[in-house]
């Protein structure tokens, strides 16, 4: 059901699965909590991500196979419940313009859509938080719908802005932080979701669900959005 | 009570043993890159092990100290002098309201420590005075910043490492590796390259990332689901090529890892220019486990 692994000199990598599934990352987050619970002195960092999660301990407490032994134990008691209502859900508000959404002509016409129909495909749906990661409270989110998706630029941009609303294959992301990347970017969040704002540690958590929710350009601007 | 800036030098920050607790948000662990000399220096002043240092790399940094106070310069050689005087490294030395401290270019190493008593107050994020540019967690050293300290105590002056104990960092470099992650999954053959040959450091390193330059790795596994990063692991790129992590690296990936490089010896790289050899060797965790409590007990008592 499990499978652990050697990360390093106090770090053990648990593989809960080979393929990205929703249940899979529900899954790793309640074991995730469990093993905060049940470990939680022993346990520096855990990093959960897709299919794993990184756990980082205290070595001078507690040996490699020791502590292998207690997480295989505690795993082994932890009986998982599927949520049944989702009581975490985080919405976004996006302005989807080609002002602030610097490939939102280029998707468009590939995609033959119009404004309106990607906004409808975009922020119609829940998306499910896979990972965190790449810059501080970056999330990865899913499963984008396939009429939208689109690679990654083959040359990322140096800088994108804080905000940016982006799409990379089948995931979808808002860059927190002024950063380099190389996603499709569709629109603007006037938002501050980095972690300057000491209330976002909180906002994503990896199994979390997130909607996007169109906005209008004055709404953009009152919210403090920037150009 | 503080050091003024008259030349922040070619890159320096504030650093502690690093951030913690924090790394399901994406903040990475950041904290000095070599903590050999960290510790020592902390250790000599007596300060908590976790105090806050200034972390030189390569020199060209003038400081005023606005204060009398106790420091320790460790770590690399970066031909440090206080009012024009050569001084020696791994010591306590007094310091007095008005001295320049100045570190000018690298002897023996190519990062330098500097301790005060108490360590440095400067600002805290998310319960760490690290700084990461990478992730825009706090700065770069400023010239006229003000690097606020405790007043001074009466210092252990004259405490200093013995001797034999000073590391030489023109030594050649072995990297202690551990086979973890994705280590069975790259073939026998593969595995002799990356052992067999020395790399040399790549000019791109930093403090995200040491990138090696070698004989590359031919068919490597391809890259995979991003999964969280611990540090010193060793990915190894589409290109064959090593890439080991460091304290400011992202907290996930999806390059294919060969190993992770035991501690104590990323400390022992962070004294290491671009363009010098660097060989890989094979450790087992028991005794990677073992090294490392040695060394935390001594530090942490």
């Amino acid at each position: 059901m499990f499978d652990i692994k050697l990360a390093g000199e106090n770090a053990i990598i648990i593989y809960f699965g080979d393929d990205v599934a929703p249940e899979l990352v529900e899954k790793i987050a309640f074991y995730t909590e469990f093993l905060h619970e049940s470990l939680g002195d022993l346990i520096i960092d855990i990093v959960p991500s897709y299919t794993t999660a990184l756990i980082t301990y205290d070595l001078n407490v507690v040996s490699h196979q020791a502590f292998c032994n207690q997480v295989s134990e505690a795993l082994a008691k932890a009986i998982y419940v599927k949520q049944q209502h989702q009581s975490d859900m985080v919405e976004i508000p996006v302005y989807y313009d080609s002002e602030v959404g610097l490939d939102l002509d280029r998707l468009l016409s590939e995609k033959q859509l119009s404004l309106d129909e990607f906004i409808g495909i975009h922020s119609n749906q829940t998306y499910l938080v896979y990972a965190i990661g790449f810059s501080p409270a970056f999330a990865f989110l899913a499963e984008v719908d396939e009429r939208i998706q689109l690679p990654r630029l083959t040359t990322p941009r140096i800088q994108i802005p804080a905000g940016s609303v982006g799409i990379a294959d089948n995931q979808t992301a808002v860059y927190p932080i002024e950063s380099s990347g190389g996603w499709n970017i569709v629109g603007r969040t006037p938002i501050d979701l980095s972690l300057n704002n000491k209330k976002n540690l909180n906002r994503f958590k990896v199994g979390h669900q997130v909607k996007f929710k169109a906005i209008s350009r004055q709404k953009f601007l009152a919210l403090g959005g920037r150009f | 009570m503080s050091f003024r800036v008259i030349k922040p030098g070619f890159f320096s920050t504030i650093q502690d043993r690093g951030r913690f607790g924090l790394a399901h948000h994406g903040l990475s662990q950041s904290g000095v890159a070599d903590e050999h000399a960290y510790c020592w220096a902390n250790y000599l002043l007596g300060n908590d092990a976790d105090a806050a240092v200034m972390e030189i790399t390569f020199g060209g940094c003038v400081l005023s100290a606005l204060i009398d106070t106790g420091i320790a310069i460790t770590g690399a050689d970066l031909g440090f002098k206080i009012n024009g005087k050569p001084q020696d490294h791994w010591q306590v030395l007094s310091v007095k309201q008005g001295d320049l401290l100045t570190w000018s270019a690298p002897k023996n190493g190519v990062r330098a420590y500097l301790a005060v008593q108490d360590g440095f107050q400067t600002k805290q994020y998310f319960n760490s005075r690290s700084a990461n540019l990478r992730e825009k967690v706090g700065s770069l050293i400023q010239v006229n910043d003000e690097l606020l300290t405790r007043p001074s105590k009466p210092s252990d002056k004259g405490k200093t490492m013995p001797a034999w104990f000073k590391p030489d960092y023109t030594e050649a470099l072995t990297l202690r590796l551990l086979p973890s992650y994705q280590y069975e999954q790259f073939s026998q053959q593969q595995r002799q390259l990356l052992f067999g040959q020395a790399y040399k450091i790549g000019k791109a390193s930093d403090r995200t990332g040491c990138r090696l330059e070698g004989n590359a790795i031919k068919n490597t596994p391809a890259t995979m689901i991003s999964e969280g990063i611990s540090y010193g692991s060793v990915e190894i790129t589409t290109a064959g090529l090593p890439i080991i992590l460091l304290k400011d690296a992202p907290t996930i990936g999806g390059y294919p890892k060969i190993g992770t490089v035991f501690s104590l010896d990323l400390a022992k790289l962070a004294q290491h220019q671009p363009g010098s050899d660097v060989r890989f060797e094979l450790i087992d965790i028991e005794t990677a486990q073992q090294l490392r409590r040695e060394f935390n007990y001594f530090f942490e008592k």
